[in-house]
């Protein structure tokens, strides 16, 4: 039986003597229906074959009864098979004769394995990130250097006209802050969009060429459409007024998922564009002012502009418009001006 | 690049002769005497109130007998242009364009001459050719030597029933040339049409749609309408 | 010769494309009402199948769908097609980063009266920004015989680039190569 391969070694006796006791059992229930079924047999009076009758069906039940006692006894000494088993239930798939049918516990095997080594490698990641002095954001500098003692964790300065103090990260509220001033906290982070509105709003007004369209499908991260001319769409997603992730699309490439969300993780089709994403991203970590961040953001945009003659400039270093097969799609962060990727110091 | 104009439905190419299969109607009152005013030939005529009524409950018929779909409304402008030759019967041609939706490409249409002697038919058949186009159509069919006849505003409700298309809808007229914005009904009723597009020689669709109509007997009467006689 | 410096270019093989071009002439019908032998060229573009070129010299270009050639058919009592006229132009795809080149042998009738090249830049919607990128990348393969800004760029100013721009191009070319016999090269955006 594969019960006995399941654990070898383990009761090995207990389960032959179990099953010679399930057997004995049924034996004995199938006697019972016999002599059931046989009634009285023709014996010399009515008293004889009722007596007769009785004593073997009597007989019969003592037995039935006794090999369940030995069958219930020994079935606690086998126990249940499945706990002796490391994988536990899961540890039967392995005995599945038709696995060729179903290569589940192949599958299982291949999904533990690599979801061990994914656990892993992202805490090494995190080690290593966690070394890293690349913090972005005044929150992750206030949160690393040492707590505040109110409740108020970590905390953004708005400018004096709004001469506030909001919290970046609010749709997700710490268990603690919820008691106290949960609604001050609801104006503050109000407070807080509109700002980011404003910001977005006035370098919108500042530049004729680019328009911005924002939009907060997820709470109140928002997400930025930008069409610089006729020439590329960006989208930049926003948390609070910290730059998370830019992608740079072509002018006529499509921005939008079937759903018509704005399409955040697919990145363009065009060589040129996959480059200036590239570069956008260099763009977020160097300009960096965790005390003013829409300067922040009002620099990287300034920088963004400069694409607008992305097919028009030549290189300023080798004076060609290509160089294999891309236009200069490097942009200097102080001058503005224009190199291949190769060319730039 | 932009994309090109594309039909949802396969190339049928030259080869196959697409027809279209037509039954008309009108939702309420009795029919009054037709203008002789090009495609809206029926003019109906009938009192308001009634037909306000008569048009809900036939919207909501249909809402039960057709394909179980969202019911869709349309506002098309249309304009019918002839091209005129030597021959007797000048060309015509139907360009319409969608108001309410602007991504849609224009539909260019061309209509046969009713087929001949399918008396036994239960539909009116002619030859169709649709074609979507780009939205200069216009200049270009001037351009081609066409001249707009006549033009109109139709608005109203479609459904659709396998390849039945059934369309509910009213008929304004454009009060000035171009302005698609002053435009006025032309009658107080509806006009109801049942057509099909299907290659041609499938009379049995004929038949599908004589049984839907009777379907719709005592809200609208829809019968083959011989367009010559009211011309 | 030219295939051959694209591929030393870097430029890769991506299938085959086609265009052609069909004339129709203006029957006498309509033309006895002042419109005089005008010309109407019905094309098609295999990046394009299911649409349908139509266009008048200098006048607008229409794109319909195919159902446009089924349509022509019933129209043939006031078009009539010239069959004698038909050119195309056939042969290899190419592409190089962000450019398609297609390089065509353009035929009329059974002869072949030339060659065509056309370039497209796609990441760009407005031709006149990346002429003179184009015009650097056709140098560094056609040398010479690059050749001068198409005059549908001069009309265009910023308006964004579409198909039919293309096609007016391929039928400017066709009528080039129609009425002088041997042109060598024609560039195309």
């Amino acid at each position: 039986m594969a019960d006995g391969v399941l654990s070898p070694g383990v009761n090995l006796e207990a389960f032959s003597q179990a099953i010679a006791a399930i057997q004995a059992l049924r034996s004995s229930v199938t006697r019972v229906f016999d002599c059931l079924k046989d009634g009285m047999r023709n014996k010399e009076t009515l008293e004889g074959r009722e007596k007769g009758f009785v004593a073997a069906f009597q007989e019969s039940l003592h037995s039935v009864s006794r090999d369940l006692g030995e069958l219930e006894r020994l079935s606690n000494l086998v126990g249940k098979p499945s706990e002796n088993h490391p994988l536990h239930n899961s540890g039967l798939l392995s005995l599945d004769p038709v696995q060729d049918k179903t290569p589940l516990y192949s599958q299982l095997l291949q999904a533990y394995k690599w979801s061990n080594k994914l656990q892993y490698h992202a805490g090494l990641a995190s080690g290593l990130l966690n070394q890293q002095s690349l913090k972005r954001s005044a929150n992750q500098m206030g949160v690393s250097a040492k707590r505040r003692p109110k409740a108020q964790p970590t905390t953004l300065v708005l400018p004096p006209q709004a001469g506030l103090v909001a919290t970046p990260e609010l749709p997700i509220l710490p268990h603690d802050s919820l008691r106290e001033g949960s609604e001050k906290r609801i104006k503050d982070l109000f407070l807080l969009l509109r700002y980011v509105d404003d910001v977005i709003n006035r370098i919108d007004r500042m530049f004729p060429e680019m328009s911005i369209q924002l939009s907060r499908p997820n709470g109140t991260s928002a997400m930025l459409l930008v069409t610089l001319g006729k020439v590329l769409k960006v989208i930049v997603v926003m948390r609070s007024l910290f730059i998370d992730r830019t992608i740079v699309k072509g002018y006529n490439e499509n921005v939008y998922t079937d759903d018509g969300k704005l399409d955040i993780w697919s990145k363009s089709n065009y060589q040129v564009f996959q480059k200036v994403t590239d570069h956008a991203t260099t763009a977020l970590l160097h300009y960096q002012l965790p005390q003013m961040p829409d300067v922040v953001v009002r620099s990287f945009m300034t920088w963004l502009r400069s694409y607008i003659k992305l097919f028009q400039a030549p290189c300023q270093r080798c004076g060609k418009f290509l160089q294999d097969g891309l236009p200069p799609t490097w942009r200097d962060f102080r001058t503005l001006e224009a190199f291949h990727d190769t060319c730039r110091q | 690049m932009e994309a090109p104009p594309v039909t949802m439905m396969p190339v049928t190419g030259g080869t196959i002769n697409m027809m279209e299969y037509l039954l008309q109607g009108k939702a309420g009152g009795q029919r009054g005497a037709g203008g002789g005013w090009g495609a809206a030939e029926l003019c109906v005529s009938g009192t308001g109130s009634v037909l306000d009524q008569s048009l809900e409950s036939l919207l909501h018929r249909l809402r039960g007998l057709c394909d179980n779909m969202e019911p869709e409304t349309f506002l098309d402008h249309e304009m019918v242009f002839l091209l005129k030759g030597q021959q007797a019967s000048p060309f015509v041609l139907r360009a319409r364009r969608s108001m309410d939706k602007a991504a849609v490409p224009w539909h260019l249409r061309y209509l046969g001459q009713p087929e001949v002697g399918d008396k036994n038919r239960h539909a009116l058949v002619r030859n169709c050719v649709d074609i979507a186009t780009s939205d200069n159509l216009t200049d270009f069919l001037v351009e081609m030597g066409f001249r707009m006849d006549h033009e109109f505003v139709a608005k109203g409700h479609v459904f659709r029933k396998g390849i039945m298309k059934i369309v509910v809808y009213k008929i304004f007229r454009i009060l000035m040339p171009g302005n698609t914005e002053s435009i006025e009904p032309l009658s107080l009723s509806y006009l109801v049409e049942l057509n099909v597009v299907a290659p041609a020689g499938q009379d049995v669709v004929s038949d599908d749609m004589r049984n839907f109509a009777e379907q719709l007997k005592p809200l609208v009467h829809l019968e083959k309408i011989d367009p010559k006689r009211l011309m | 010769m030219l295939s051959k410096k694209l591929e030393l270019l870097g430029a890769e093989k991506h299938g085959a494309f086609g265009v052609d071009c069909e004339t129709y002439h203006t029957a006498a019908a309509i033309s006895s009402q002042g419109q005089t032998g005008k010309l109407m060229y019905v094309m098609h573009n295999s990046e394009y199948p299911l649409s349908c070129f139509a266009l008048f010299e200098n006048g607008p270009c229409l794109i319909a769908d195919a159902n446009f050639d089924t349509l022509m058919v019933k129209l043939k009592g006031f078009f009539q097609n010239a069959k004698a006229n038909k050119i195309e132009s056939r042969g290899t795809r190419y592409q190089y980063c962000d450019f398609l080149v297609k390089v065509g042998t353009v035929t009329m009738g059974p002869s072949a009266r030339g060659i065509s090249v056309e370039v497209e830049y796609c990441p760009c919607v407005i031709a006149n920004d990346c002429w003179n990128l184009l015009m650097e990348f056709m140098q560094s393969f056609m040398g010479s015989h690059t050749p001068s800004i198409p005059s549908v760029f001069g009309t265009k100013h910023d308006s964004i680039y579409s198909p039919a721009d293309t096609m007016v191009q391929y039928m400017e070319l066709f009528n080039k190569i129609r009425k002088q016999q041997q042109v060598p090269v024609a560039g195309i955006r």
